[in-house]
C-alpha cells in the first residue's frame, strides 16, 4: 500500500530502504509501460486507472543527467565514432580522414585513407590478442570502395602513429554505406547504395583480384607510369575482390550488421529489414514495413530483435522471429529524423558477442536536430534522458542545428560524431544490475 | 262688392281732397286687385280677406296724413295733381314692396303721406338736412318731427298699439304694423307657411283615373316585336360562355357557400403583420448575485483595502457600482439611496442605447465547410522539412535531383554549383564559376552521370565525383569522345569545347557550349527524356533564344526564327516528337519533325510561371504567378479542364 500522493523520489527512497543499499542510487519507475513523472494519483488520473486497483511498477537505475566530457572539433562532418578501443576515440570524416584521439584530447592519428567522404568504419577484432598498439581499420567510402587499412596508435611502446592501406574491396558501383566485421575478425560485409552487400575475407591478396580500370591514356603513358609505379606496387593496396554478393534489396542498403557469425541483418530505403545467412547467401526472412526508409539498425543484445530507424522519424523495435507487420513490436516517435542508433554495450567490442543481459533495455539515438536521446526500450513514450550535442554558438553564421551522424555507447561513454565534431558525454546509470526487477505494489489513498 | 267700390269712390274722393292720402288709398286698395277692375269678380269669388284691406288703409292714411300735414302742408299741394296721373299698376306694385318689405321686418319705406323717393342710401345723408328726401315729384319730403324719449315712452304707454309699431326708415318715424302683416308675422313664428291663402289639403283631382275614365285601348297598336318570343342571340352566348365555363370547371356551379354568414377575425390573436419591423427585445438587467444580497455571506464583503480601491477608484471604473452590505436581518435595511440613479440609468439603458435585431440564421455551421478530401487520400505530399542546406552566399536559383535520387546538384547567383548528398545534407563538390547559374539540370539518362549547367551565354557539362568507372568512361566517351562527330552541313552559332580527356578529372567542365553572344543567361535547361537532347530557353538577351541541343552529335539548332512573345519554359513531349513553348500567356505546341505549329493553348493566366507533362503525354498543367493552376487535356480541347485557384506557384 502506498500513498497516492508519492512521486518517484518516495518510491525510490523506499525501494532504498527495501534494498537496503549502503549508498543510495536514485531509480526511476515504470508504470505499464512508462516513466513514472508525476504522483500516482495524477498518472491515475490521466490513465482512468481506478485508485484502489493493483499496479505494478517496475524499477529501473535512473539515468543520471548526461554530461559533457570534452569535445573534438573537425574540419569537416564526422560520419562514423567508436570507443570500442578503451584508449582513443576513433572518427571517420566526410574529408576522407580517419582520425584516432587519445583521452587527452590530442589527435594522436589523421590519416587521409579515402579521397571521398567516409561513411562508416569498423575496427577489425583480431583474433589473437595484439600485442602491440596496431590495428586494423576497416572503411566504407563514399568513392565506391571499401578498404582495409592497418593504423598504429602510440601506446604503451610509443612508437609513432601511422596508417597503411593494405587493400582496397571493389565490388559497389554506388558509394558504400556501411561496413562490418564479425566478431572473429574472419569476415567483412560491405553494404551499398546499388542495392548490393559484399561478403569479403580479410585476408589480404598478393595481388590485385581485380583488373585496374583502362586507362583512357595512351599505351605510352602507361609504359611510362608502370615504371615509375613499379616500386610503388609493393606499397599499393592491392584491390580485392568480394567472396559472395548478397542481393534482395531492391533499394540503397543503408546498414548492415552482424547478429552472429553466420547471420546479418540489414536494412535499407527498400523499407525492409532482411537476415542473412552469409554463408550460404541466402536472404532468410525480410520484414517489409511500409514507407520506412530505414537509416540505421542496431541488433538488441539478446539478438532477438532489432532496432531501426527511419525516415519517418520514428525507431522502430522489429522482433526478428516474427516475419509479418505485426514484428513492429514498439515504436519510438522522434521530433526530428534520427540518424543514428546504438545500444549500451558494457563489454569491449572484441567480446561483444554476448553482452551482459543488464544492458539491454537502454539505446541512444542521435537526431538531425542535433538531440542525442537516451531511450529505455520498455517506455515507448518519452525518453529518459536527452542532451543536446555541439555548440550552437558557433560562429559558422548558419543559426541551423548540427546534425547528429553517429552515435556510440560504451560504459559510461557516448561518442556523439556529426556535424560539429566529436562529442564526449558521459551517460551514467540506467539499466544495470536493479532493473528488470518488478515490484507489486497495491496502493491505497 | 259694393262696399269696396263704394269706398273707392271715397278713397278718390279723399284724393281729391287730401293729395297726400289718394295714392297711397289707391295703393293699397289695388294690392289685391292684380288687374284692375277686370278681376273683380274673380277676387271676389275667392275670399272675403281683401275685404279687411279697405278697413286697414283709412287708419294707416289717416295716419300718414296727420304727420304729413303737420310740417309740409304747402307742397303738399303740388303733388297732389301728379299722384292724380299715378298708374294704378305702378302703385299696386308699389304697395305689394312694401308688404314684402315689412314682412321680413324691414322698415316701411313707402310713407304713407308723402312718398320719399330717395331710394336705398343711407338715410344718415340727410341727417343735417331739414327734410328726408324727394318724392316723384322732386319736392322735399321733409323731416317728420320726432319726440324725445319721454315722447317716445309716454306714446308707449298711452298708444295700446304701440307695440305692433316699427320704425320706417324712409319715412323716419314709427308706423303701426297692419292686422295683416302682423299674420304673416306669426305664420313664420309658426313656422307656417307665410301665405294666408294657401291650402295644404286641397282635394285630390282626378283626370285619368276613377269611374269612367278607365282607358279600354292600348296606347299603342304595333304588332308585337320578335324578340319577345325569339331569344336573343347575344344572350345565347352569355350564356354558352358561362357554359362553357361550367364545363371548364372556371365556374363551380354548386359551390358551397361559406357556411357561416359572416367572417370574424379575431384580431389580437395573431402576431402583428411582419410588414413593421418587430420592435426590439429591451435587454435584460444581469439578475442579481449573492453579492447583492442584504445579508452577503463573508467572502462576498469587501475587505478594508478592497473598499480604500473601491472608494479611490472612479465610479465608471468601479467593477460593481455598489459595494456589498451586511445586516443581519431586512428590517435593518436602510433605503436604497442610488435607487432613483439605478431607475435612471436603466431607463437610459432603454431607449437611449441603439439596439440592432440579430437574425439568427438556423443553419448548421458545419455544413458551410466544405468538405475536404482525407489527408491520407491525399497522400503522398511532403509535410516535414527533414534537412535544409544552405548556399553560404548568394542565392539559390536552380536545383535538380539526380536521376538515382541520391544527390542533388544546386545553383546560385554568386557561381557556385554545390553537389550535395541528399540523405545528409553535405556538401561533397563544389565548382565555381564566374556569373550567374540560370539552371542546373541533371541528365536523365542511368548510363551515364553528368549534368549540365546553364551559366551566362554557356551551357557546362559536368561530371559529379565517385561514379563507377563504367559509367564515367562512358559519360566521357559521350561528352569528350576521341574522335569528333562530323560537323553539320550548316555551321551552328553555337562552339561546342570539351576539355581533352587526358586533363580530367579536375574541376573543369568537360564539355562546354557557347551560345551566341547577347543571347542571355540560359534559365531552363529541360532534357528530352532519352537524355540525347537538351533545350536551352535564354532570357534577358537581346532575342529570345530556344537552342535545341543534340549531345552526341555534338549539335545545336534554333528551332524557331522567331516567337511571338516572351519565352518563358519549353518542353519535351514524353512520347512525340512534339515540343512545348510557353511564353507568357499561351502554350504553343509544334511537331519538331514536321516543323509546324499544331495547337496553342490558351491558360487565361497573365503570366505563367511553369508547366509540367504528365508522363502519358495527354495532360499538361500549367501554372502562374496569378496564382492559377490549369490543367490541359490535349485531346480535348484548347481551354482549360479545369482551373484551381489560390494556390502560390512558382513551379509544377
Amino acid at each position: 500500500m502506498i500513498p497516492t500522493t508519492w512521486r518517484r523520489y518516495h518510491l525510490s527512497q523506499l525501494v532504498n530502504k527495501a534494498l537496503g543499499l549502503e549508498k543510495a542510487i536514485p531509480f526511476d519507475f515504470l508504470v505499464r509501460g512508462e516513466i513514472l513523472r508525476t504522483t500516482l494519483a495524477e498518472w491515475c488520473a490521466e490513465r482512468g486507472v481506478g485508485e484502489e486497483e493493483t499496479l505494478e511498477i517496475e524499477y529501473i537505475e535512473s539515468v543520471l543527467p548526461p554530461q559533457k566530457i570534452s569535445e573534438f572539433p573537425h574540419e569537416s562532418w564526422v560520419s562514423s565514432v567508436s570507443c570500442k578501443l578503451s584508449s582513443h576515440f576513433l572518427t571517420a570524416a566526410y574529408d576522407g580522414h580517419f582520425r584516432a584521439f587519445d583521452l587527452s584530447r590530442n589527435t594522436v592519428l589523421d590519416a587521409p585513407l579515402h579521397n571521398a567522404p567516409i561513411t562508416s568504419f569498423t575496427l577489425l577484432p583480431s583474433s589473437s590478442p595484439s600485442t602491440d598498439d596496431t590495428y586494423t581499420v576497416l572503411t566504407a567510402s563514399q568513392d565506391l570502395t571499401a578498404q582495409i587499412s592497418q593504423i598504429t596508435l602510440p601506446g604503451i611502446n610509443n612508437t609513432p602513429s601511422s596508417s597503411k592501406a593494405l587493400a582496397t574491396l571493389h565490388l559497389h558501383t554506388s558509394p558504400v554505406s556501411s561496413i562490418a566485421a564479425d566478431s572473429k575478425g574472419k569476415q567483412v560485409l560491405t553494404s551499398s547504395w546499388d542495392g548490393l552487400i559484399g561478403l569479403w575475407d580479410t585476408s589480404i591478396p598478393a595481388s590485385d583480384e581485380v583488373p585496374e580500370p583502362e586507362a583512357t591514356s595512351t599505351s605510352t603513358d602507361r609504359k611510362k607510369r608502370r615504371k615509375i609505379q613499379k616500386d610503388e606496387l609493393e606499397t599499393k593496396p592491392k584491390r580485392k575482390a568480394p567472396l559472395n554478393v548478397l542481393k534482395s534489396h531492391v533499394g540503397r542498403v543503408s546498414k548492415v550488421v552482424w547478429t552472429s557469425d553466420q547471420a546479418a541483418l540489414s536494412c535499407g530505403f527498400d523499407s525492409t529489414v532482411r537476415t542473412w545467412d552469409v554463408e550460404n547467401g541466402v536472404c532468410t526472412q525480410t520484414i517489409t514495413a511500409s514507407e520506412k526508409p530505414f537509416l540505421d539498425i542496431t541488433p538488441t543484445s539478446n539478438g532477438q530483435s532489432a532496432l531501426a530507424v527511419s525516415t519517418d522519424r520514428t525507431m522502430t523495435m522489429y522482433d526478428l522471429r516474427i516475419q509479418n507487420l505485426s514484428a513492429a513490436t514498439a515504436s519510438f516517435l522522434h521530433p526530428a529524423t534520427p540518424s543514428c542508433v546504438a545500444v549500451h554495450s558494457s563489454t569491449s567490442a572484441s567480446t561483444s558477442a554476448s553482452p551482459s543481459p543488464t544492458s539491454a533495455n537502454q539505446v541512444v539515438t542521435g537526431a538531425y536536430d542535433g538531440v542525442v536521446r537516451v531511450w529505455d526500450v520498455r517506455s515507448t513514450k518519452e525518453a529518459v534522458a536527452l542532451f543536446k550535442a555541439f555548440n550552437n554558438n558557433d560562429a559558422s553564421g548558419n543559426a541551423g542545428v548540427k546534425k547528429i551522424l553517429s552515435v556510440d555507447w560504451y560504459r559510461d561513454v557516448v561518442l556523439v560524431g556529426g556535424e560539429g565534431g566529436l562529442d564526449v558525454w558521459k551517460v551514467q546509470g540506467g539499466g544495470d544490475s536493479a532493473s528488470g526487477q518488478e515490484q507489486q505494489v497495491k496502493r491505497s489513498s | 262688392m259694393a262696399n269696396i267700390d263704394a269706398k273707392k269712390t271715397s278713397v278718390k274722393r279723399k284724393h281729391s281732397e287730401k293729395e297726400d292720402a289718394a295714392p297711397v288709398a289707391l295703393e293699397l286698395s289695388g294690392l289685391e286687385m292684380l288687374t284692375d277692375e277686370e278681376d273683380e269678380d274673380y277676387n271676389d269669388s275667392d275670399d272675403g280677406e281683401v275685404d279687411e284691406f279697405p278697413e286697414i288703409d283709412p287708419s294707416s292714411d289717416s295716419e300718414g296724413d296727420g304727420l304729413s300735414e303737420e310740417e309740409d302742408g304747402e307742397e303738399d299741394d303740388e303733388e297732389e295733381s301728379d299722384e292724380e296721373g299715378y298708374s294704378s299698376a305702378e302703385s299696386e306694385i308699389n304697395k305689394r314692396y312694401v308688404y314684402f318689405m315689412s314682412v321680413f321686418g324691414i322698415a316701411l319705406r313707402w310713407p304713407a303721406k308723402a312718398t320719399n323717393r330717395v331710394g336705398d342710401i343711407p338715410m344718415h345723408w340727410y341727417d343735417d338736412m331739414p327734410h328726408i328726401g324727394y318724392d316723384i315729384n322732386g319736392k322735399r319730403v321733409l323731416r317728420p318731427a320726432t319726440g324725445d324719449e319721454l315722447d317716445k315712452f309716454l306714446a308707449t304707454v298711452d298708444d295700446p298699439d304701440s307695440w305692433t309699431t316699427a320704425f320706417d326708415k324712409t319715412s323716419q318715424q314709427d308706423k303701426n304694423l297692419t292686422a295683416e302683416e302682423l299674420d304673416i308675422i306669426q305664420r313664420l313664428h309658426a313656422g307656417e307657411n307665410p301665405d294666408a291663402n294657401y291650402d295644404p289639403y286641397e282635394p285630390m283631382v282626378e283626370w285619368f283615373t276613377g269611374k269612367g275614365k278607365e282607358e279600354i285601348m292600348p296606347l299603342s297598336a304595333a304588332p308585337e316585336p320578335k324578340r319577345r318570343w325569339v331569344r336573343s342571340k347575344w344572350e345565347k352566348q352569355k350564356i354558352m360562355k358561362i357554359v362553357r365555363a361550367i364545363r371548364q370547371g372556371r365556374i363551380v356551379p354548386s359551390k358551397p357557400k361559406t357556411t357561416s354568414k359572416f367572417e370574424f377575425y379575431s384580431i389580437w390573436s395573431s402576431e402583428p403583420s411582419s410588414s413593421a419591423p418587430p420592435s426590439l427585445p429591451a435587454p435584460k438587467p444581469p439578475l442579481p448575485n449573492n453579492a447583492e444580497s442584504y445579508n452577503p455571506p463573508e467572502e462576498y464583503l469587501l475587505t478594508e483595502e478592497e473598499k480604500k480601491e473601491w472608494e479611490e477608484k472612479d465610479p465608471e471604473d468601479r467593477e460593481r457600482d455598489f459595494m456589498p452590505q451586511k445586516y443581519s436581518s431586512l428590517r435593518l435595511v436602510p433605503a436604497y439611496d442610488q435607487f432613483i440613479k439605478q431607475r435612471f440609468n436603466r431607463q437610459l439603458d432603454l431607449y437611449l442605447a441603439p439596439r440592432i435585431q440579430r437574425k439568427k440564421l438556423n443553419m448548421d455551421p458545419n455544413s458551410l465547410i466544405p468538405k475536404l478530401p482525407s489527408p491520407n487520400s491525399l497522400k503522398p505530399f511532403p509535410y516535414y522539412k527533414s534537412l535544409r542546406v544552405q548556399h553560404p552566399k548568394g542565392r539559390a536559383r536552380c536545383v535538380s535531383i539526380s536521376p538515382d535520387g541520391a544527390w542533388a546538384a544546386s545553383g546560385d547567383e554568386e557561381g557556385v554549383v554545390s553537389l550535395w548528398e541528399v540523405n545528409v545534407g553535405c556538401e561533397v563538390k563544389r565548382w565555381k564559376f564566374d556569373g550567374k547559374i540560370g539552371s542546373v539540370e541533371w541528365c536523365p539518362r542511368q548510363d551515364v552521370s553528368y549534368l549540365a549547367v546553364g551559366l551566362e551565354e554557356t551551357i557546362h557539362f559536368l561530371i559529379p565525383p565517385n561514379v563507377d568507372n563504367t559509367v564515367f568512361a562512358q559519360t566521357q566517351s559521350l561528352l569528350a569522345p576521341a574522335t569528333l562527330p562530323a560537323a553539320g552541313p550548316t555551321p551552328s552559332q553555337v562552339k561546342w569545347t570539351s576539355t581533352s580527356a587526358s586533363s580530367w578529372p579536375n574541376d573543369n567542365p568537360i564539355l562546354s557550349l557557347g551560345l551566341p553572344p547577347s543571347s542571355g543567361t540560359p534559365t531552363q535547361l529541360q532534357w528530352h527524356r532519352k537524355g540525347d537532347y537538351v533545350a536551352s530557353v535564354s532570357t534577358g538577351g537581346a532575342q529570345n533564344g530556344v537552342w535545341i541541343h543534340q549531345v552526341s552529335k555534338r549539335h545545336s539548332q534554333a528551332p524557331f526564327k522567331k516567337i511571338k512573345g516572351a519565352v518563358q519554359l519549353v518542353l519535351f513531349h514524353p512520347t512525340q516528337p512534339h515540343f512545348f513553348v510557353a511564353t507568357q500567356q499561351y502554350v504553343r505546341l509544334y511537331n519538331l519533325a514536321e516543323q509546324k505549329l499544331i495547337k496553342t493553348l490558351m491558360p487565361g493566366i497573365r503570366w505563367i510561371s511553369s508547366m509540367d507533362v504528365h508522363p502519358s503525354g495527354d495532360h499538361l498543367i500549367v501554372g502562374g504567378y496569378d496564382r492559377k493552376l490549369c490543367w490541359f487535356d490535349l485531346e480535348l480541347s484548347e481551354k482549360p479542364y479545369k482551373v484551381l485557384k489560390y494556390g502560390i506557384l512558382f513551379s509544377v
